[in-house]
């Protein structure tokens, strides 16, 4: 519980986000618990369904705790492999058909 | 930027066509002769897949794969097996030991780098 | 680095791993049962038949499959490798070499024999043992071979064959696009991610097939804090409209069907048009697709099973190893400017040299030698004190230099190996022809020596190893007569002695038949009817040359057949060969070889105001002419008498032609020298000015053949000096003088 519970906080994802990359993932995001977030995705080129878990998980924990949880600067390979694996990047939810 | 590939296999004629496959395919490649150095070679490389063959002295294909599975940093490493065994009892050991995916023997240019392609992003 | 040079190192490769093969089944044949020895083997096999396939080499890999197969058998313990079985092996093996060297010269192989040796090799797959080394009986209730096993599910036919599909003639009127869509369940488990495979790029790959519609399932994500990063929660519903069968959307998840859950069915008709609220999920793959799709037909090439299908497939695979790299090189063309550096493989750890290359290298340092040997004498003769930092430091060069030489050496020195393994297979080869047991043992296969010494040792090993196959040795009933056992040994040896290599063979037949050798000697005039030869000279007669060519003596039970020439290549190597027999316990050949052809140590002497360097080896010792030794012999012979024998003088000045008349031996010094045939010659020189190690430079490749001379090499303080030939000159003797127009003076 390193990070603050007020204001808010920037989490820098990683280049390659693989199987190693989401245990690191999931022990970034539940450090960060309790404030605002903002994903910036901006380095991403690499994207696996393990680590998209971990951030729909991270979502819907943050929209229980009522904080926000943002995704930004996403690049193109992580805009292009979430919507292929049928993830809306903008609120991390199965994409509606 | 260019893919790195790993090749671990002991003959010469095969390791030297890889090396010209993969050249030519715009793949970076590494070379080691056998398991043991496979797994030295990996340390520092880095590779974004591995191509290892089956039978090797020192350390053969199956226990080279488990090596790099059990490999904190490299556990993740996309691994293909290389072999002239089409039999499943060869596949299934090399699933088992953590294989991802396989490429069938005789040598073809073609097939290995659909299969690299298909396990790498 | 073309396909041309890669199939070169695979027949280099192929070398190594018969020879590899080779020594494995004679270890087995010795009663080797650690596993890695059977391992070698099966590699061996199994390495040239992965080389083979790539190349097309049909003949090849058909017999390489059928061999490992059985081999196999032996690997897992289904097979007891015993001497029967192991007979079948090491005739395979034959055959296997046989097969590689017709793939490589295009020669082509005894087809009944590879053919029997198949029958036999899926004999004893089948678990048929072999009837003393037959071909085996048809027996009825044949087993089925290992291979024959039912083929696994779809994962192992690969990819199958694309049916002819519509593609490119409706690419942008849906309606035209045949086909149909189909709905995918893929569900995932840990272990597909644990081996390196990846949900998103299966879903990449299936996207490619055609239009794709996805729906994430993210039901049984759990909580944050309750979930393992590292499992798997995600499964996804597919809808994928596609010309391609089921099949290619199965072979997508080829490497992991075990690893999840896959569902694939063909969509209700009425609901895939209209009904279903499914869009197109329209975006670029650039960045994910970075390299082409391969082209489908390469796709349609599917492993095959059987050798035969197998060697078609390789036929194909030939071709497209070239298409492939065509393609390949196209790409590169495309992609950034690549850093050949960057590209560069583990360094190996060993690099091919040419050999030119090396010679160059050994020449130089040899003169290196010479040279730091003059400079110590001069500085050793101008200094008197002996004391002085300068010797010190000559000493260190001088101990330098030896070393430099040894390293050089050593580059060409290679172990006597491939050669004794040859022979392995000529002892099978005859004595399967004469109808003789015999087990070749082999001794020291790792002493090494020069490659050129190696190269040309093996013709006239084979031919002796054939003579002791073929007259050393008794045929079985004869041996069992006599007491011994019916399986003859030959041992074949090498060891270092005094700088020299030692190479013995030695057989357990039954010796020279001395009173046959000594009649035969007699008939062809080689010998007088009197004669008084000990035991030794007349097992020495049969290198003579007149021994041999008188008829084929192939009853008798030494040896003779060609045995001159067999002693003539060995001293033409610098070295020496002898002969010791035991009637009734077999005869043991010894050949004694310098090292290395580069270097020779010589006896430097004056003849006629010229420096010339005779060979160490040849002299057998040195002599100070008396008068009262001296004896004329017709018109121009003169003899030496040498501890109450006689040996013919020959004035080395005048067989050069160096001098018009013959010196006084007297004056000078008489070599005596040990020549073709045995016999012994004194050779007359004026002076002697020492011995030393020498360079030898040939004279072919430099000037011309000159008759008489063997060599040339240059002396420390840079002059040339001749090498001579002893037996060119002893024979020549003979003939008075060498012809006249060939006379040649040293000149520089």
């Amino acid at each position: 519980m390193a990070a603050s519970k007020t204001g808010s906080g920037t989490l820098q994802l990683s280049a390659v986000l693989d199987l190693n990359e989401a245990s690191v993932l999931h022990g970034k995001l539940t450090s960060m618990r309790g404030s605002d977030i903002v994903i910036d995705a901006s380095a991403v080129e690499r994207v696996g369904a393990q680590c998209a878990q971990v951030l729909v998980a991270g979502k819907r924990a943050w929209d229980e705790d009522q904080k926000s949880f943002l995704v930004e600067k996403a690049s193109d390979a992580f805009e292009k492999t979430m919507q292929l694996i049928g993830i809306d990047t903008n609120n991390l939810v199965a994409k509606e058909l | 930027m260019k893919k790195k590939v790993l090749t671990v296999d002991d003959s010469r004629t095969i390791r030297n066509m890889l090396l010209v496959t993969l050249n030519n395919a715009g793949f970076e490649t590494i070379q080691a002769e056998d398991g043991i150095e496979g797994l030295e070679v990996l340390e520092g490389c880095n590779p974004d897949v591995i191509v290892t063959d089956i039978n090797m002295p020192r350390l053969d294909g199956f226990g080279f794969i488990e090596g790099v599975r059990r490999n904190e940093k490299y556990r993740a490493v996309p691994i293909l097996v290389l072999t002239t065994e089409s039999d499943a009892e060869k596949k299934n050991r090399a699933r088992q030991a953590g294989a991802t995916g396989w490429i069938v023997k005789p040598f073809d240019p073609a097939k290995l780098i659909d299969a690299i392609e298909r396990v790498t992003a | 680095m073309d396909m041309n040079e890669i199939k070169e190192i695979f027949f280099q490769e192929c070398e190594e791993q018969l020879a590899e093969l080779e020594s494995g089944l004679l270890k087995l044949n010795d009663g080797d049962r650690d596993p890695e020895t059977v391992n070698a083997v099966f590699r061996a096999v199994h390495s040239i038949k992965g080389g083979a396939g790539a190349f097309g080499l049909d003949d090849l890999v058909a017999f390489a499959h059928v061999f490992e197969t059985t081999l196999d058998c032996v690997r897992s313990n289904k097979l007891e490798p015993n001497h029967d079985v192991l007979k079948v092996m090491l005739k395979s093996a034959d055959v296997l070499a046989d097969l590689v060297s017709a793939s490589r010269d295009g020669g082509s192989v005894d087809e009944s024999r590879t053919r029997g040796l198949v029958k036999e090799l899926e004999a004893l797959a089948k678990g048929e043992l072999p009837a003393g080394g037959h071909e085996a009986p048809k027996a009825a209730p044949a087993a089925p071979a290992p291979k024959a096993e039912a083929p696994a599910p779809t994962d192992d036919s690969g990819f199958q064959p694309i049916p002819f599909t519509f593609e490119g003639f409706g690419d942008d009127e849906e309606p035209a696009i045949e086909g149909a869509t189909y709905e995918i369940t893929f569900k995932p488990r840990r272990e597909l991610y644990a081996k390196g495979n990846e949900a998103a790029l299966l879903l990449r790959d299936l996207s490619r097939l055609g239009e794709m519609s996805i729906n994430c399932d993210m039901e049984a994500l759990p909580a944050l804090d309750k979930m393992d990063p590292e499992a798997s929660y995600f499964a996804w519903k597919i809808s994928l409209k596609t010309t391609k069968s089921e099949d290619d959307i199965r072979a997508v998840f080829e490497f992991a069907e075990w690893d999840c859950e896959l569902e694939v069915k063909v969509a209700e008709e009425n609901t895939s048009d209209e009904e279903l609220p499914m869009t197109p999920v329209p975006f670029d793959l650039s960045i994910l697709d970075d390299s082409a799709a391969p082209a489908e037909e390469e796709k349609a090439a599917a492993p095959a099973e059987d050798p035969a299908a197998n060697a078609v497939a390789a036929a194909e695979t030939a071709t497209g190893v070239a298409k492939a790299v065509a393609r390949a090189a196209e790409r590169k063309e495309a992609a950034a400017p690549a850093t050949p550096a960057a590209a560069a493989a583990a360094a190996p750890q060993t690099i091919r040299v040419d050999l030119d290359r090396v010679d160059r290298l050994i020449n130089l340092v040899g003169e290196l030698v010479i040279n730091q040997a003059m400079l110590s004498q001069s500085v050793i003769e101008n200094d008197n004190t002996g004391t002085s930092s300068i010797n010190m430091g000559l000493e260190e060069l001088q101990q330098l230099t030896r070393e430099i030489q040894d390293s050089v050496m050593a580059i060409r020195a290679q172990p006597v190996k491939p050669v004794f393994q040859r022979m392995s297979r000529i002892v099978r080869e005859v004595a399967d022809m004469v109808g003789k047991q015999i087990r070749l043992v082999t001794e020291g296969e790792n002493t090494e020596v020069d490659k050129t010494v190696i190269d040309k040792l093996a013709e006239p090993l084979t031919h002796m190893i054939r003579n002791a196959v073929d007259h050393g040795i008794e045929s079985p009933e004869k041996r069992e007569a006599a007491g011994k056992n019916p399986e003859g040994t030959i041992k074949l040896s090498a060891k270092h002695r005094s700088g020299r290599i030692l190479i013995e063979l030695q057989d357990d037949g039954a010796g020279i038949n001395r009173e046959r050798v000594r009649q035969k000697a007699i008939d062809n005039d080689l010998i007088a009817a009197d004669a008084n030869l000990s035991d030794d000279e007349i097992d020495n007669l049969i290198f003579m040359p007149g021994f041999s060519t008188a008829d084929k003596i192939s009853d008798i039970s030494g040896r003779g057949v060609g045995m001159d020439v067999v002693k003539r290549s060995i001293q033409a190597l610098g070295g020496r060969i002898s002969i010791s027999s035991r009637p009734g316990f077999g005869s043991t050949f010894t050949m004694s070889l310098p090292l290395t052809l580069a270097v020779l140590d010589g006896m430097v002497v004056t003849v006629a105001g010229q420096t010339l360097v005779v060979p160490l080896t040849a002299i057998v010792e040195t002599l100070q002419p008396e008068t009262s030794a001296i004896h004329s012999f017709g018109a121009t012979q003169r003899l030496i008498s040498i501890r109450n024998s006689f040996c013919p003088l020959v004035d080395v000045g005048r067989v050069l032609n160096y001098r018009a008349t013959q010196a006084n031996p007297v004056e000078g010094v008489a070599l005596l020298v040990e020549s073709e045939g045995g016999g012994q010659r004194a050779l007359m020189v004026d002076a002697i000015q020492g011995q030393r190690q020498v360079v030898i430079k040939s004279l072919e490749a430099n000037y011309t053949n000159v008759p008489g001379i063997a060599a040339a090499t240059i002396l420390g303080d840079g002059r040339v000096a001749l090498i001579l030939d002893v037996d060119a000159v002893v024979a020549a003797s003979r003939g008075q003088s060498l012809k006249p127009e060939m006379s040649f003076a040293a000149t520089g």
